[in-house]
């Protein structure tokens, strides 16, 4: 009953945010030239707004794509980092933990430094996402045989972040420093400001399916989080369900990388607020850290893109808004996460 | 045939040999202690009985047929777990983790539906916890967060419980309650296999123990016959004496308190 409430609130807030969001720009729109625009398009009621052309122009070429985009990433970046702080038994876990995001900007800034299109950087950046998150996985397969699955492959975690930090470093140092250099750090900072509605097209039903997916998995990942020896006692195929929740969570994370670069602590800090407000369910936790993350995502891209001159790098801003807000759920550590 | 029984069971960590060649009978419906020192395998043991470690050979069989193969969902209907504490991160209330007994009934992305929560409450009511059911898991007392376990294990349905260390943590009143439990779950039907810290403990349940010693058991048999002063006293190195009561059960006087009198 409490749970329905507080779903309903937020899907209003999405909703209300995306709305203001579609609005606000350097071209500002007012909220009832808005609605009339919107009915007419999508509802063919009411008649059409005057300057249709330009307003059709920024609201569904410009603006909507991008805001599709921060409400997937948003999405995606949130229920990854729940899944795998439950797969984890770990509630300090972010989506980085296999070093996916590591392996996925070293993919990137390779693929600026070599590549002449934006297809080039953004195959390269799924596919050293995928590769890091292998490497992690190797190591701890290497001495997996017996012992704690969970701390080898953490540590293959951070092994392989480390690995692909100093390849990253190894493309900046050699890379052109005034064509490319400045495209890489840019990129690095993360940014929707080049989003389209085919990038949006193309990575939506991979991003929609993988969350949909690992939210109907989360009685699995409740069980995941007693332990491997408590899941196994109970009759669940705890390698099988880990494996394919890594692989979700790092598509997800991956695609994020693709679409808007580096944007840092959205899924570390959505799922602490989301598991205050739901509880430590999985079956719940994660769609509401689906509709909390593109929320808080909407909210923060709309602030880069309004408040200065210039555009915030979003990455910036996430990190400098999620760092008190952490702190803040600190508070609750003792008590575990609640 | 045997209900529950390990046959020449060898296991080795990277050829450190654990367990060389042991043999347990378990009957329907009894209680099995593990005695030995720390590091003798009785917890390695466990695991094998759970299916949770293969055997480099010998094998375990349940109920005629060779544990392993058992799926992971068939071994969960026969046999549960109740670990010595586990450690829940996430604020799941108590009611929550009972539920997770019954996953293995259920589907791929089925909810646990009323079905599936009336057994869990039942379990919880059976064993006198059922008030705790809203309280979130880690703020409960140790003796309480064990009878959540084993409440998780009663709604798995599973008949055959495994133990390790149970009472490890607890203050004495909730050990010997958590005694009773047992005793009594096992006049009901349960089968217990648990290891202990403590003979007096295995006293005082009865039925049959086993001492595990290097790897290998050392003697076994009725509780009551098994456990003798000098069998303590080489397990564990002491120089205990085991003195009779009046009411039939024996116990432990350590020497440092003996030779005093």
């Amino acid at each position: 009953m409490k749970n329905s409430f507080l779903f309903g609130v937020i899907i209003i807030a999405l909703a209300a945010s995306s709305l203001i969001s579609l609005a606000l720009g350097r071209y500002e729109i007012d909220l009832s030239t808005l609605t009339q625009l919107l009915l007419w398009k999508a509802l063919n009621i009411g008649t059409a707004p005057h300057d249709v052309t330009l307003l059709s122009n920024i609201v569904f070429d410009i603006r909507l794509p991008r805001i599709l985009a921060v409400v997937l990433v948003g999405a995606a970046l949130s229920v990854s980092g729940g899944a795998f702080q439950a797969m984890f038994v770990n509630p300090l876990v972010s989506p980085g933990i296999l070093g996916v995001l590591a392996g996925a900007s070293f993919g990137a800034a390779l693929g600026i430094m070599i590549s002449k299109n934006w297809l080039g950087v953004q195959l390269l950046a799924f596919s050293f996402g995928f590769v890091a998150v292998l490497v992690a996985l190797g190591v701890a397969k290497i001495y997996g045989r017996n012992g704690s699955q969970t701390i080898l492959l953490v540590l293959g975690g951070v092994i392989s972040s480390s690995l692909f930090s100093a390849l990253l470093s190894v493309v900046k140092f050699v890379a052109d420093p005034y064509n490319k250099l400045p495209t890489i750090v840019y990129w690095l900072m993360g940014s929707f400001s080049s989003v389209d509605m085919k990038m949006v097209a193309s990575v939506a039903l991979p991003l929609l399916v993988s969350t949909v997916v690992l939210s109907l998995m989360g009685k699995y990942l409740n069980v995941l989080s007693l332990g491997d020896e408590d899941a196994k006692a109970l009759g669940v195929r705890v390698a099988w369900v880990r494996n394919s929740a890594i692989l979700l969570a790092t598509l997800l994370s991956t695609l994020t990388v693709v679409v808007a670069g580096m944007i840092g602590w959205v899924g570390l800090i959505i799922p602490h607020i989301a598991r205050f407000l739901v509880g430590a369910d999985n079956r719940v936790l994660l769609p509401m850290c689906a509709l909390l993350g593109a929320t808080f995502l909407i909210i923060v891209d709309t602030l880069c893109r309004t408040s200065m001159s210039i555009e915030i790098p979003i990455g910036i801003a996430t990190s400098l808004i999620g760092i008190p807000i952490f702190v803040f759920a600190l508070r609750n550590a003792k008590k575990g996460f609640a | 045939m045997s209900f529950y029984s390990a046959q020449n069971l060898h296991f080795s960590y990277d050829n450190t040999p654990i367990l060389q060649g042991i043999n347990i009978t378990i009957e329907e419906g009894s209680i099995v202690s593990l005695l030995g020192a720390n590091g003798t395998g009785k917890s390695t043991l466990m695991k094998l009985f759970l299916g949770l470690l293969s055997p480099k050979s010998g094998e375990v069989i349940l109920k005629g047929k060779p544990l392993q193969s058992y799926s992971m969902k068939e071994r969960a209907l026969q046999v549960s777990y109740v670990p010595q504490s586990t450690q829940v991160a996430f604020a799941f209330c108590a009611l929550d983790i009972v539920v997770m007994g019954r996953i293995a009934f259920e589907s791929w992305f089925q909810k646990p539906n009323q079905k599936d929560r009336d057994l869990a409450r039942a379990a919880m009511e059976r064993l006198g916890i059922v008030h705790l059911e809203k309280r979130t898991f880690q703020t409960l007392s140790g003796g309480e967060k064990q009878l959540v376990l084993i409440a998780r294990s009663l709604a798995q349905g599973a008949k055959i419980l495994v133990m390790d260390e149970p009472v490890s943590g607890l203050d004495y009143g909730n050990q010997l309650r958590l005694l009773e439990t047992i005793m009594t779950l096992s006049n009901e039907g349960y089968t217990f296999l648990k290891s202990t810290h403590f003979p007096e403990h295995a006293l005082m349940l009865g039925g049959y123990t086993y001492a595990l010693k290097e790897g290998q058991v050392l003697a076994h048999g009725m509780t009551h016959q098994t456990i003798t002063e000098e069998l303590i006293n080489e397990l564990y190195h002491t120089t205990i004496r085991l003195k009779q009561t009046t009411c039939g059960y024996p116990v432990c006087i350590p020497s440092f308190v003996h030779t005093k009198y």
